[in-house]
């Protein structure tokens, strides 16, 4: 297995891991450990009606779960378009959940940032492999 | 002839160098970059700004109208769009300084979420008591949810032959100390608080500790057109301002023993209490 795609699954893996701390931690009642200044504060944006997918009460964080472990199924194979696709979907999510954070809470949850990191940076390897 | 051929041939073109690898996920980078600046640009445009402080006499007739509200709009309304956040608990019931089954508020003026739950708790108590001393403010500029207009325990007091109630303020706007929780107000929140606000406690018989709706629902907006809005049954405001006071008065009329009866026997209240449990 390329080093690439060993960086991308370890990624990936470290992706599901956040993702299901939070979605632990919502079922659980629990605010996570975060920083509360200002802008940052986990507690408004997890206690938000953002944090479940509308109309359930599955949390955000669970579709996350599904998304890097798709993530690291897909990078067990060669990088090529597929990779970028789906990181490129990936990412659409990203900035829709930034723009809620932005916009609408005013607040920036930084487990959740950690989440965003990891898609984005699945992304770049992707378009940089696929390069190759 | 072949071999002359081949001495005139052109030397191959030397193969062009391609894009450097760096640019693709570079321009990718700073697409991203662009994007969330943008989100944070627009964010700054829309930021509701501190609205003017309401005059004395303004505030009075603020207070009076949501004060105010007819038996038939909190029938009409019923539990609105208010999220059902109250917990029941058990522990020894909770008294006042004169006796009477006592509501605990603890919050902050800074909190956005205890500026949305005030409006609630005003109008909830107003219907068991009379309040004096309320002043208007807003939670603060630099928070989630800025500048969310609401009012202040501060300094207020309140009368009722039903309950007590005792409000601490912890906080101002700017996050300075304003008032101390009594040795008793921490026992109470160490047993039932999650250490966040703000946190009310119906005597010791339910206990809310979140507000029950977003405070964006008055983001950008003055205490009269709230107020106004507070009046017609249909607006989003009412639904989620009345209802959550529906929820908060049935609490309250579980409290004391369904009294006074022209609240706690109406088929609103009585449906909402059953629904507390």
């Amino acid at each position: 297995m390329a080093r690439v795609q060993a960086a991308a699954i370890a990624l990936s893996v470290a992706g599901i891991a956040v993702s299901i701390y939070l979605t632990a931690l919502h079922y659980a009642g629990v605010t996570p450990a975060c920083v509360t200044s200002g802008s940052i504060n986990c507690e408004a944006v997890l206690s938000s009606s953002y944090a479940v997918i509308a109309g359930s009460s599955v949390p955000t964080s669970a579709l996350g779960i599904v998304w890097f472990a798709v993530s690291a199924a897909v990078w067990t194979r060669p990088a090529g378009w597929t990779q970028v696709a789906w990181s490129a979907m990936g990412l659409v999510t990203v900035l829709y959940l930034v723009f809620i954070e932005v916009v609408r809470l005013n607040a920036i949850c930084l487990w959740c940032t950690v989440a965003h990191i990891l898609v984005v940076a699945l992304l770049l390897i992707a378009v940089t492999a696929r390069e190759r | 002839m072949s071999a002359r051929r081949a001495a005139v041939r052109k030397p191959a073109r030397k193969p062009v160098r391609g894009t450097p690898r760096w640019v693709l996920p570079a321009a990718v980078l700073a697409g991203i970059g662009l994007v969330v600046a943008a989100f944070f640009l627009y964010r700054w445009y829309v930021t509701p700004q501190q609205p003017r402080h309401a005059s004395p006499d303004a505030t009075q007739v603020v207070i009076t109208q949501i004060t105010s509200i007819p038996t038939s709009e909190f029938e009409t309304v019923g539990q609105g769009t208010a999220n059902n956040l109250l917990k029941p608990v058990s522990g020894a019931p909770l008294t006042g300084a004169t006796g009477k089954p006592q509501v605990l508020y603890i919050g902050a003026e800074y909190c956005p979420y205890c500026a949305a739950q005030r409006w609630a708790l005003i109008i909830a108590l107003s219907r068991f008591g009379t309040f004096s001393g309320l002043h208007t403010t807003t939670s603060s500029s630099s928070d989630v949810f800025p500048n969310t207009p609401t009012f202040t325990f501060h300094g207020a007091t309140y009368t009722s032959d039903y309950v007590d109630f005792r409000a601490v303020e912890e906080s101002d706007r700017d996050q300075k100390p304003l008032e101390t929780p009594s040795a008793s107000d921490q026992e109470v929140y160490g047993k039932y608080g999650t250490g966040s606000i703000p946190f009310i406690d119906f005597g010791n018989r339910y206990v809310l500790n979140a507000a029950m709706y977003l405070p964006d629902l008055l983001g950008g907006q003055s205490w009269q057109p709230i107020a106004d809005e507070l009046r017609d049954p249909s607006t989003a405001q009412a639904k989620a301002i009345v209802g959550s006071a529906n929820l908060l008065t049935a609490a309250i009329c579980k409290m004391t023993s369904d009294r006074p009866a022209s609240v706690c026997s109406t088929p609103g209240i009585q449906a909402l209490e059953k629904k507390l449990g």
